[in-house]
C-alpha cells in the first residue's frame, strides 16, 4: 500500500486518513509505548524508546512537550513558525479532524461542526452533548442577533432542546427570544461587533470540555513556567523583595543581600535614650520617642532618606511609646505615667490630652475604626475613650507595671492584652470567648502579625516566642540570640510577607531571624548602646529602623555595593526590589 | 336562634323552602341553567331577580375558558363586568397566559411569540409575574410543550380552576356571593367539626369529612 520508503526519516512520513479517524483513545492494536496522540497522529506504529522521553529526568513525553511549544507559538502569534514545527517535527498540534472542527467553529458553519464533533472520537456522551448545546447555544445567539428570530427559535426547539440537557438554560434562552432585555442580562449582547473574538472564546470553551489531549489547553505552557517560578518562591528562604518578576534564566533564590543589614542612615537628633519608635502604616512617617521628654516625627522620602518633620513637644515626662492612627493621620504619645497626648501629624499640633484623674498613663493604642483609643494605667486597668476623651469603658487587670501593651486585631474583634505576668489573653468582643496564652517567664512585650494571626512575644529569658493565635494558641517558633537582661527590649514582624523577625538588644546590636525557621540570619553592630526597639517598614522590606540608649536612631538598608554588582549581570531588566535605589 | 345541644341533633328541623334555596344557588353558581329552570318549574318557586340572564353569558364564559378561547372569554367579561380585569390584575394574568397557551399548544409559534412580546412582556416588570412568565416563555423551548417540565399549564385542572376564580370574580362583582351556600354550609361544618375536635379531643365529635358523611 502507502508508497512509503523505509528510508525516509519517520517524521516526513504523513499518512491520508483512516489513522486520522481512529480514535485517540483506541490502544488495542498498539503493542508499542503509546503516544498520547494514538491513531489520530500521522506517525508510524514504530518509534523507538528512546525518542519518546525528554529531559535528565525521563519524565517529560516529547510528542505532549511539542505539542505544548507549538501552542505556544500560536498564541503569541507566530503563525509560521507554529507551522513550521508542525511540520519539522512531524507531530501536530492538532489532528485533521480537530483542526477541521476548529475551522468551522471559527468560521460559524456551526452545523457542520456539530457533524464533525462526533467524528473526533470522544467516547463521552455527556462531554458530545455539552459542546453541541454550547455550539448549537452561540448559533442561537448570533441567529438572534441578526434578528432572525424564528429561526432561532427553531434551532431551539429542535436542535438544543432535543439534546435533553441543562433545561434551565434552555429555559433561560427561550425568554431570551421573547425579550431582548434578558440577552442583555444573560451577557450575549454585543456579540456581532466582536464576533471572532468571541467565536475563539467558544473554542476556549469547548476546549475546557474535552480531555486535554485532543485539544491542548490555552496558556498552558506559560501556566509551567508559571507553576515552577512559583515553587522557586515560595523555596526562596531568604526571599525579601518586592518585585514580582522572576527571570527565567536562573533558578530564583535570595541571598542574605535582600536582607537589610548596612546602616543607611543615622537620625540624630534626641537628647537621650531613644526608647521606641514605629513607621507608619503607609512606611511614609517614621515616629520616635525618647527619654529626653519629646517625640519626633520623621519624614521618609522617595529616596529612601529620612528627615525631620516635626518635634513634638509637651509630654512633662519620657515618653514611652507612640501609636499611629489607622489612616495615618494622627498619631498618640504616652508619657511616663504621665498622659496620653493625640497629635495631628501634618501640622504637629497637639489636638487633645488624655488624663485619668490621679493615675498615671503608660501605654496607647487605636481601636481600628480610628474612633476609640485606650490606654493602660499604673493601677493596672485599662481605660477605653472615644476621640473627645470622653471615656467609654474601663477594666481591670492583673498585668505588670511596668507596661501595659494592648492590640486590637483589624476586624475590631478580639483585644489582647497582658493579663498576668505569665499570660495574656485574647478576649472576643462580639461572641464572649477568651483564649489564653500561658508561658513559663514573665513576658516583657508582644507585638500583634499584620495578618492578626500570630502574636510575637518577648520573654525575661531571652527567648522570643512566636505564637499562633488564629485557632488554639499554640506556639510555634522560639528565636534566640539577643541579649536582654534589664531593659525592656522590643521586637516586631517585617520584611516581604513579614517572613522576618527582628529585634533590639542589649548588646547594642540589631538581631534578624527567618520567621519561619526560626535560624538567626543576622546581627547587626552600629549602635554603641542597647537597642531598645525595631521596627520594619510596612511598605518598603528593605527599611529597618532600630532605636537605641545612644540616642539615636539607625536606619539599616541594603548594602549598595553588592546591588550595584547584580545589576551589571542582570538581563537589562531592572533587577533591583524597588525603585527608591538604597 | 334556638339553643341547641348536640345530642338533639335528630330535632333540628329543616325549613324545606331553605333546602331548596341551597339547590338552586349551587344549580346557578355553576350555570346549570337548564336545570335550574327545570328546578324552578317542579318547584313553583320563584325566579330570582337577573340571576337567570346572567347565567347564560356567565356559562359561555365559563366554557370559552375551558374550550380554548381565552379571548373570547376576556370580551365577554368587559360587557359583563367592565372593569373587572382591570382591577384584578392577577386574573388579567392569568387569562391572557391562557391564550398563550393555547397558541402554543396548537404549534402556532409565531402567533404565541408576537402575542408574548405585546402582550405579556409589558406584565414582567410586576415582580410577582416574573417567574409566571419565565416558565410561560419556556414553553416555545420544547417541540412537544405536554412533555416539557412546565407540562401542568396545559391541563385541564389549570384551565378549570381558572374557569372557576373568573366565574367567582364575576359573581362577585355586583356583590353576589362567590360561593353557593352549599359550598358554604360544607365549610362551616368543617371548621365547626375541627375546632370542636382539637377543643375537646376524645370527647368531641370527628373532623368532618364529606365522603363519610355521604356513605353513612
Amino acid at each position: 500500500m502507502g508508497g512509503v520508503e523505509d528510508d525516509e526519516p519517520p517524521s516526513k512520513r504523513v499518512k491520508a486518513s483512516t489513522e486520522d479517524l481512529r480514535s485517540p483513545f483506541d490502544n488495542s492494536s498498539r503493542s508499542v509505548p503509546i503516544s498520547p496522540l494514538g491513531g489520530s497522529m500521522a506517525r508510524p506504529l514504530l518509534s523507538q524508546g528512546k525518542d519518546d522521553m525528554i529531559g535528565s529526568k525521563g519524565v517529560i513525553k516529547k510528542v505532549e512537550f511539542v505539542r505544548i511549544i507549538t501552542k505556544a507559538l500560536y498564541s503569541l502569534g507566530y503563525e509560521r513558525s507554529g507551522a513550521a514545527l508542525e511540520e519539522e517535527s512531524g507531530i501536530c498540534l492538532h489532528s485533521s479532524v480537530v483542526n477541521l472542527f476548529r475551522k468551522q467553529v471559527l468560521d460559524g458553519n456551526w452545523n457542520e461542526s456539530v457533524l464533525t464533533l462526533h467524528k473526533i472520537g470522544l467516547s463521552d456522551e455527556s462531554i458530545l452533548k455539552s459542546a453541541s448545546f454550547l455550539i448549537l447555544e452561540r448559533k442561537f445567539f448570533e441567529l438572534l442577533e441578526k434578528d432572525r428570530v424564528m429561526d432561532a427559535l427553531k434551532t431551539l426547539r429542535s436542535e438544543i432542546t432535543p439534546l435533553g440537557i441543562d433545561k434551565k438554560r434552555v429555559h433561560e434562552l427561550s425568554s431570551c427570544v421573547v425579550s431582548p432585555q434578558q440577552r442583555l442580562l444573560l451577557g450575549f449582547a454585543n456579540l456581532g461587533i466582536e464576533t471572532s473574538n468571541s467565536r475563539l472564546k467558544l473554542l476556549e470553551d469547548l476546549q475546557k470540555l474535552f480531555p486535554p489531549t485532543v485539544m491542548i489547553p490555552e496558556r498552558r505552557l506559560e501556566h509551567l513556567v508559571e507553576q515552577a517560578l512559583s515553587v522557586q518562591r515560595e523555596a526562596c528562604y531568604l526571599h525579601n523583595s518586592l518585585d514580582n518578576s522572576l527571570s527565567l534564566y536562573t533558578d530564583h533564590h535570595c541571598g542574605k543581600d535582600q536582607i537589610p543589614s548596612c546602616t543607611v542612615q543615622v537620625l540624630q537628633a534626641h537628647h537621650d535614650e531613644v526608647w521606641f519608635l514605629q513607621f507608619s502604616n503607609n512606611g511614609k512617617y517614621l515616629a520616635s520617642s525618647s527619654n529626653d521628654r519629646s517625640v519626633i516625627i520623621w519624614e521618609v522620602h522617595e529616596d529612601g532618606e529620612l528627615s525631620l518633620k516635626h518635634m513634638l513637644t509637651g509630654h512633662q515626662k519620657p515618653v514611652l511609646m507612640v501609636a499611629w492612627s489607622p489612616d495615618d493621620f494622627q498619631l498618640l504619645t504616652s508619657g511616663m505615667e504621665e498622659a496620653v497626648r493625640r497629635w495631628d501629624v501634618r501640622t504637629g499640633d497637639c489636638i487633645h490630652v488624655y488624663e485619668k484623674g490621679g493615675l498615671g498613663l503608660i501605654s496607647c493604642g487605636w481601636f481600628p475604626d480610628g474612633r476609640q483609643i485606650f490606654s493602660g494605667a499604673t493601677d493596672k486597668s485599662t481605660c477605653l475613650w472615644d476621640l473627645d476623651g470622653k471615656e467609654v469603658e474601663s477594666w481591670k487587670g492583673q498585668r505588670t507595671t511596668r507596661t501595659s501593651d494592648m492590640a486590637v486585631t483589624k476586624d475590631g474583634r478580639w483585644i489582647i492584652s497582658i493579663c498576668r505576668e505569665t499570660a495574656i489573653l485574647l478576649v472576643d468582643r462580639e461572641a464572649k470567648l477568651e483564649k489564653l496564652i500561658e508561658e513559663d517567664q514573665t513576658i516583657t512585650s508582644f507585638s500583634l502579625s499584620g495578618d492578626d494571626n500570630f502574636l510575637l512575644l518577648n520573654l525575661v529569658n531571652q527567648e522570643i516566642h512566636l505564637w499562633s493565635i488564629k485557632d488554639d494558641p499554640v506556639c510555634v517558633t522560639r528565636y534566640r540570640g539577643h541579649k536582654r537582661s534589664r531593659f525592656l527590649i522590643r521586637s516586631c514582624f517585617g520584611g516581604y510577607k513579614q517572613a522576618f523577625i527582628a529585634s533590639g538588644s542589649e548588646d547594642s546590636q540589631v538581631y534578624i531571624w527567618h520567621r519561619g525557621t526560626g535560624d538567626l540570619i543576622k546581627a547587626l553592630p552600629g549602635h554603641s548602646g542597647a537597642v531598645n526597639c525595631v521596627s520594619w517598614n510596612p511598605a518598603d522590606p528593605h527599611m529597618l529602623a532600630s532605636a537605641s540608649d545612644d540616642h539615636t536612631i539607625r536606619i539599616w538598608g541594603l548594602n549598595r555595593a553588592h546591588l550595584k554588582c547584580k545589576e551589571a549581570y542582570s538581563n537589562g531588566v531592572a533587577d533591583q526590589c524597588n525603585g527608591k535605589g538604597q | 336562634m334556638m339553643d341547641l345541644d348536640p345530642r338533639q341533633y335528630e330535632h333540628v328541623i329543616v325549613n324545606d323552602s331553605d333546602v331548596r334555596n341551597i339547590v338552586l344557588s349551587y344549580l346557578v353558581h355553576n350555570c346549570f341553567n337548564e336545570t335550574a329552570e327545570t328546578f324552578l318549574a317542579c318547584t313553583g318557586m320563584k325566579q330570582p331577580v337577573d340571576y337567570l340572564v346572567d347565567m347564560d353569558k356567565r356559562k359561555s364564559i365559563f366554557h370559552f375558558v375551558l374550550d380554548g378561547n381565552a379571548l373570547k372569554a376576556i370580551e365577554l367579561t368587559e360587557q359583563l363586568a367592565p372593569n373587572l380585569l382591570e382591577d384584578d390584575k392577577d386574573l388579567h394574568f392569568d387569562l391572557l397566559s391562557l391564550h398563550f397557551i393555547d397558541l402554543v399548544c396548537s404549534r402556532k409559534c409565531t402567533e404565541a411569540l408576537e402575542f408574548a412580546q405585546t402582550e405579556l412582556t409589558p406584565l414582567g416588570k410586576l415582580h410577582k409575574y416574573v417567574e409566571k412568565l419565565e416558565d410561560l416563555m419556556a414553553l416555545l423551548a420544547y417541540e412537544e410543550p405536554e412533555k416539557s417540565p412546565m407540562f401542568h399549564l396545559l391541563s385541564s385542572d389549570y384551565r378549570q380552576n381558572i374557569a372557576d376564580c373568573l366565574n367567582r370574580a364575576i359573581l362577585a362583582y355586583p356583590n353576589l356571593p362567590s360561593y353557593s351556600s352549599m359550598e358554604r354550609l360544607i365549610r362551616q361544618a368543617t371548621v365547626v367539626r375541627q375546632f370542636l375536635h382539637q377543643e375537646l379531643s376524645k370527647d368531641g365529635p370527628p373532623t368532618f369529612s364529606l365522603k363519610a358523611f355521604l356513605k353513612n
